[in-house]
C-alpha cells in the first residue's frame, strides 16, 4: 500500500516560487490500478515524480507498506528502486548508445530476468531490436520504454502518458498487453494520461488541478482488457 | 546567442595554461631581446662563453615549454569545442532548423578566444613582475654587463594579442567543421555508432555493454583522458629533471607551474568524462542501480586509457629530455648526466593514483545525491 499524505512541492525561489503540488493526499491499494488525469500544468508528473522517490517533496510524505522514502537511506533507496519500481517516462529517456536489446537489459538485469525478448516482441519491435533508439520514430522509442520497464518486473509501475507518441491503434495493443501483465502479475500501476478511454480501464481515477486533486471516482463499471 | 561569457570563464584550464606559457616565454624572450641588445658590449671570451649559454637556454626553455603548453592549449580548445557542441547539439540544431547560418552560430565560439586572452594578460603582467629577480639571477655573478628590463612591443603582440586571435579563429573554425551536419543529426542529438554490436556480444550484461558503449561512443573522451594523464607524468617528471639540469629558481618555477598544469588538465579531463556521462547515470540511478554499479559502468572503462597515457608521458619526457641533454647541451659544459629518475616516477605515479582514484570515488559518492 502506498500512503501519500499533504504533499507539497514548490518549485523556483522568492517571488517567481511556484506550488506545482498543494496539499496531496491519496492512499493507493496494492495491485490497483489508478489514472490520474487533468489539463496540462496540472502536476502530474510532479506528483509521479514525488510518489515515486525521483524528486523530494517539500512537505509531506510518500509511505510504501510503512515505509517511509523520506527516511531513507542513499542505499535504502536504491534498493528499493532496484527491487520495486519502473517508470515510463514522457520524454522516453532512453541510453542513446544502446541498442534496443541493450536499453531493455537495463530493465532485465536489475531482475535477472533472462527472458526479456519477450517483451521486446510484445511491443512490436522483435525486428528492430538491434537499432539504436536514433534509428527509431518516437512512438517506437516510447515502446522501448514501456518493454525496459516491464523487464524489471516491478511491483509498482509508474507511467507518463505511456501511448502519447502512438496512435490510437498501436496504443491500445500496447496498453492491452501492459493490462493484461498488470492483472496477471498483480503489480500496482498509477498512470498519467490525456486519453479519456483509457480511464474507463482503471481502478479509481484521479482527477487533478493546479497541484490539487480535486476529484477521486472508483470506476464502477470497469472495462477489462 | 548560444555560447555566452559565462561558457568561456568555465575554460578557466586554458587561461591557466595559456597562463603559465606566457609567463614563461615570456620572461626568457624578454631577457633573450634584452641579452641580444648588449650583444656588442661582451668584450672577453668568458663572458661571450655565459652569454651563448644564456641565449640557448633561453631558446630551449622557450621551445620545450611554451610548444608544449601550445599544444596542450590547442588540444583543450579542440576538445572542449567538441565536447560543447556535442553536448548542445540540439539547441544548435534548433538554431539551424530556424534559419541561422552556420557561420552566424560558429561565430558565438570566438568567445572562447577571451579566456585565452585572459590567460595570456595576466601571464604576461606576471612575467613583469617575476622580471626583475630573474634577471638578478640570472647574472648572480656579474658575467655579463648590468642588464635593464625592456619593454617589447612586438613581444606583447606575439605573446598576448596574436594567441587571442589564432585562438579564436580556431574555435570558430573548428566549430564550422563540426557544423556542417544535417540539421536533423543535431537535433535527434544522434551520436555516430560504429562497429554497431554483433552476435557474439549479446551475452554481455548491461552494466558491461554500457562500459563499452560509452567508451565507443565518446573515443575522443578516451583520448583526451590519456592526453591529460599524459600530460600529468610528463610535465611533473620533466620539471623535477629540469631543476637539476637548469639553476635553482627556474626548476622550482618550472615544478610549480609543472604540477599547477598537470592538475588542470587531469582535473578537467575526469570532471568533463563525469560530467558528459551524467544523463546516462542519473537513468540508471532511476532504475535502481546502486551508484557503484554506474562507477563501474560509465567511469571505470577510462582507467586502462589513464595508465597507458600516464606510462608514456614518462617515457615521452624521458626521451625529450635525453635528446635535449645530448644534442641541444652537448657543446655545453656544467650540463649534469641525465638519467632516468625512478624515483620521480613512483613519486608522480603514486601521486596520480591518489588524484586520478580520489577524484573518481569522490565522485562516485556523490553520485548519491541522485537519489
Ligand atoms: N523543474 C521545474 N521548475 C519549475 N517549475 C516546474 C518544474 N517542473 C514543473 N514545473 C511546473 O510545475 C507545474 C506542473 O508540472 P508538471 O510537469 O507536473 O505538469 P503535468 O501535469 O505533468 O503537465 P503535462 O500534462 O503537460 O505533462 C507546471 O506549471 C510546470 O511549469
Ligand atoms: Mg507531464
Amino acid at each position: 500500500m502506498i500512503e501519500i499524505n499533504d504533499l507539497t512541492k514548490y518549485y523556483g525561489k522568492a517571488e517567481s516560487r511556484f506550488k506545482a503540488l498543494d496539499g496531496v493526499s491519496v492512499r493507493i491499494n496494492d495491485g490497483e490500478f489508478i489514472v490520474i488525469l487533468g489539463a496540462s500544468g496540472s502536476g502530474k508528473s510532479t506528483f509521479l515524480n514525488v510518489i515515486s522517490g525521483l524528486e523530494t517533496p517539500d512537505g509531506g510524505c510518500v509511505a510504501y507498506d510503512s515505509q517511509e522514502l523520506g527516511n531513507m537511506s542513499e542505499k535504502d533507496l536504491t534498493k528499493f528502486r532496484r527491487e520495486n519500481t519502473a517508470y515510463i517516462f514522457q520524454q522516453y529517456y532512453l541510453l542513446p548508445h544502446l541498442n534496443v536489446e541493450k536499453n531493455v537489459r537495463m530493465g532485465a538485469d536489475l531482475d535477472n530476468n533472462k527472458d526479456y525478448l519477450k517483451y521486446i516482441e510484445a511491443v512490436g519491435l522483435s525486428d528492430k531490436r538491434r537499432k539504436f533508439p536514433s534509428e527509431l520514430s518516437g512512438g517506437e522509442q516510447q515502446r522501448v520504454a514501456i518493454a525496459r520497464a516491464l523487464a524489471k518486473n516491478p511491483k509498482v509501475l509508474f507511467l507518463d502518458e505511456p501511448t502519447g507518441a502512438l496512435d490510437e491503434e498501436t496504443g491500445r495493443q500496447v496498453l492491452d498487453y501492459i493490462i493484461r501483465l498488470h492483472e496477471e502479475q498483480g503489480f500496482t500501476m498509477i498512470m498519467v494520461t490525456h486519453n479519456g478511454n483509457i480511464a474507463e480501464t482503471a481502478d479509481r481515477i484521479i482527477k487533478m488541478n493546479s497541484g490539487k486533486i480535486v476529484s477521486v471516482t472508483e470506476n464502477t463499471d470497469k472495462k477489462t482488457a | 546567442m548560444i555560447v555566452s561569457i559565462k561558457d568561456s570563464v568555465k575554460l578557466f584550464g586554458i587561461s591557466i595554461m595559456t597562463c603559465c606559457a606566457v609567463t614563461v616565454c615570456n620572461m626568457f624572450l624578454n631577457y633573450y631581446l634584452d641579452l641580444t641588445a648588449i650583444a656588442g658590449l661582451i668584450d672577453n671570451p668568458y663572458a661571450q662563453m655565459f652569454y651563448d649559454a644564456q641565449i640557448m637556454t633561453s631558446k630551449v626553455v622557450c621551445a620545450v615549454s611554451g610548444g608544449c603548453l601550445a599544444i596542450t592549449t590547442v588540444v583543450m580548445l579542440f576538445f572542449y569545442i567538441k565536447h560543447y557542441i556535442d553536448s548542445h547539439s540540439k539547441e544548435i540544431g534548433i538554431l539551424k532548423a530556424l534559419g541561422y547560418s552556420n557561420f552566424k552560430i560558429a561565430k558565438g565560439f570566438s568567445v572562447f578566444g577571451l579566456s585565452v586572452f585572459l590567460g595570456c594578460f595576466v601571464g604576461y603582467l606576471l612575467s613583469f613582475a617575476l622580471m626583475p629577480q630573474f634577471y638578478e639571477l640570472q647574472n648572480k655573478d656579474g658575467y655579463l654587463p648590468e642588464l635593464s628590463i625592456g619593454f617589447h612591443w612586438i613581444l606583447f603582440f606575439l605573446l598576448v594579442i596574436a594567441p587571442t586571435l589564432v585562438f579564436a579563429l580556431i574555435a570558430v573554425c573548428n566549430s564550422l567543421l563540426k557544423l556542417r551536419q544535417p540539421c536533423v543529426n543535431l537535433l535527434k542529438g544522434i551520436v555516430k555508432i560504429k562497429g554497431k554490436t554483433k552476435n557474439t556480444k549479446d551475452k554481455k550484461t548491461f552494466v558491461a555493454e554500457m562500459r563499452s558503449s560509452v567508451l565507443r561512443s565518446r573515443k575522443t573522451l578516451v583520448f583526451f583522458i590519456a592526453f591529460s594523464s599524459f600530460c600529468f607524468s610528463a610535465m611533473i617528471q620533466m620539471s623535477a629533471s629540469m631543476k637539476d639540469l637548469s639553476s635553482e629558481m627556474m626548476g622550482l618555477m618550472m615544478l610549480i607551474i609543472g604540477v599547477v598544469l598537470a592538475f588542470t588538465t587531469l582535473y578537467i579531463a575526469v570532471t568533463t568524462v563525469i560530467r558528459s556521462n551524467q544523463k546516462n547515470i542519473a537513468m540508471m540511478r532511476v532504475f535502481g542501480y546502486d551508484s557503484a554499479d554506474c562507477k563501474r559502468s560509465v567511469l571505470d572503462g577510462y582507467r586502462p586509457a589513464a595508465y597507458i597515457g600516464f606510462i608514456i608521458g614518462s617515457v615521452y619526457q624521458y626521451a625529450l629530455l635525453r635528446i635535449m641533454v645530448d644534442i641541444v647541451f652537448s657543446g655545453v659544459e656544467g650540463i649534469p648526466e641525465y638519467a632516468f629518475d625512478f624515483l620521480m616516477f613512483f613519486i608522480t605515479l603514486a601521486v596520480f593514483i591518489v588524484v586520478y582514484e580520489g577524484v573518481m570515488f569522490a565522485y562516485g559518492q556523490s553520485m548519491k545525491k541522485y537519489r
